[in-house]
């Protein structure tokens, strides 16, 4: 038998795996996508929700005071979230890519067991923390200060977010530093740079794909989260993706929802296009080494 | 190699890890408490509150009935999807290959808060009431990258002359493959399968959307009563799920250690 028509008989194959997959996605991913698109240039309607007469009222719409304030505070929540676990990402990350392999597993395991459990348990715990009668207000009365309202406010929503999100920075910042030759380092080191000059002049350069990733991974993550800014925020943190929920389930503004939630589509997959490309890219670049 | 770390490294390390695992540490410990409020550090042990989660029929369904049923559903109909998938693309040059792997990815890069808005919109269109079954048609979607990246993982560093070698010993394609190559990605597969569980098990996102009145998932309900404050039997609900979630992590990591644990 020659290779030749073995090639050819391969074909039916390729397609009977991968079929069921797509089909399913296009199903239950695509068409959901593509109506939320059409349902975004959809009438308002009080009684039946909406009538299909297109406009472009509900993106026009978007442009009033109250929404641009929500807009304009879960951009900046997301930054601040960004630059925190950039902050306590990168040395944990940095350890566990230079840790021999037992350390580094037990290490990551605890970075993936969290980031695994639920949400809303992590939040829990940062309720009892920092709740009303939390670990922190208790020790500050034991000492007879008075409470200090920490929870509800735009810091508790930072700190829940970068707390749930930073193992997506450490991951693929790892994943970069691990392919960081070591000795480049210890060149760097032998020629008399500080560990600070070493990192800023051999690690983060080497390492901006990872970096970049991480940032846009957190980023997109922090600013269509839901759960986080509704515990520990409240009411007074509204938030893009609470203004979703609320328009959605509570008001049944559905096609101002759409519109609003058709933008974030497109800012979120144009930078999941970004990490995808800059993964490739690295990925390539390792075939090539 | 320690020499060059500079000396703050690995006490900031250490800090990083204990503002990560305290939340957990902390709910742990308050459902072994005895007090009514979320008091740490509890000022005696009890098991009081994991009576009350046994006791409270809404909980117990949300844990055995729903949340647990639908982990294992959705991870059984993502790996099947998944692994197929993943044998196809790794397996078969054909144009347009890298563009599909990125599609079926996708997933893990769209905030599932607008996928769940998405699934909700298109259900009431189309005039389908939530239900466990709609859930579980969402949560293949965000299970199946897992299984794809794992599997996917497993088949790259297989040596395809084993393969061969059974061909020529004349087993047919297929049956060289599920011969020598399924039983050898058997763990990439039930890694795959077991973090499909996990996500399914820790879904919220999708769960507050699309999720019926009779399918309250076990984090929905925990999300409900921290609204309004319910009795630390929430803390012993959290505990049991962070226990699993641990555990099968554990068993992945240790047991099959995977090449893609992301």
């Amino acid at each position: 038998m020659s290779t030749a028509p073995q090639r050819q008989r391969q074909r039916p194959y390729w397609t009977a795996l991968v079929l069921p997959l797509a089909l399913y996605l296009v199903v239950f991913l695509v068409i959901p996508f593509i109506h939320i698109v059409v349902l975004s240039f959809y009438t308002h309607s009080p009684t039946r929700i909406w009538t299909p007469e297109l406009t472009t009222a509900n993106y026009v719409g978007l442009a009033d005071a109250s929404f641009l304030t929500v807009l304009a505070r879960t951009l900046r929540l997301g930054l601040v979230s960004t630059l925190i676990c950039v902050l306590f990402g990168y040395p944990l990350a940095y350890f566990l890519a230079r840790a021999d392999r037992r350390v580094a597993l037990i290490g990551l395991f605890f970075l993936v067991m969290p980031l695994m459990v639920s949400a809303v348990i992590r939040t829990f715990g940062w309720l009892v923390i920092l709740g009303r009668n939390g670990l922190v207000n208790g020790a500050i009365t034991a000492l007879g200060l008075e409470r200090l309202p920490l929870l509800y406010n735009e810091t508790a929503v930072v700190i829940g977010l970068a707390n749930v999100f930073v193992p997506f920075m450490v991951l693929p910042l790892m994943a970069s530093i691990e392919r960081i030759n070591p000795a480049l380092e210890e060149a760097a080191r032998n020629l008399g740079a500080s560990w600070f000059a070493t990192f800023r002049r051999v690690i983060l350069p080497l390492s901006r794909p990872g970096l970049i990733s991480g940032c846009l991974l957190v980023y997109s993550a922090a600013i269509s989260a839901f759960v986080v800014p509704m515990l520990m925020g409240g009411a007074r943190v509204r938030v893009i993706g609470r203004q979703i929920y609320d328009q959605l389930l509570i008001s049944y503004q559905w096609p101002n929802a759409s519109a609003i939630a058709t933008l974030l589509v497109i800012a979120t997959t144009s930078l999941a296009f970004v990490v995808l490309a800059l993964m490739r890219r690295s990925a390539r670049q390792e075939e090539g080494a | 190699m320690n020499r060059q770390m500079p000396a703050l490294l690995k006490p900031f390390v250490a800090l990083t890890y204990i503002l990560l695992l305290a939340p957990l540490a902390i709910v742990v410990a308050v459902s072994f408490g005895a007090s009514p409020t979320y008091q740490f550090p509890p000022t005696e042990l009890s098991l009081k509150w994991y009576r009350g989660f046994f006791g409270n029929p809404e909980f117990v369904r949300a844990f055995f009935r729903v949340s647990l049923v639908l982990g294992f559903l959705a991870a059984a109909f993502a790996s099947l999807l998944g692994a197929a998938a993943a044998i196809g693309l790794v397996r078969f040059r054909f144009r347009g290959r890298a563009a599909l792997e990125a599609f079926f990815v996708a997933p893990l890069f769209i905030p599932e808060i607008l996928f769940g808005a998405a699934l909700y919109l298109t259900y009431a269109r189309l005039g389908i009431k939530p239900s466990m079954t709609s859930l579980l048609l969402g949560h293949i979607v965000v299970c199946a990258p897992f299984v794809i990246r794992n599997v996917m993982a497993g088949l790259v560093g297989l040596d395809p002359r084993l393969e061969e070698a059974a061909m020529s010993l004349g087993a047919s394609r297929v049956q060289a493959f599920i011969k020598v190559a399924l039983p050898l990605i058997q763990s990439s597969i039930i890694s795959g399968f077991i973090f499909a569980f996990i996500i399914s098990f820790s879904d919220i996102n999708l769960a507050l959307f699309i999720a019926g009145p009779n399918s309250t998932t076990l984090p929905v309900y925990i999300f409900n009563l921290l609204l309004f404050e319910g009795d630390p039997s929430v803390a012993a609900a959290s505990t049991l799920q962070i226990l699993i979630v641990g555990l099968l992590i554990w068993l992945v990591q240790f047991l099959f250690r995977p090449r893609a644990l992301l």
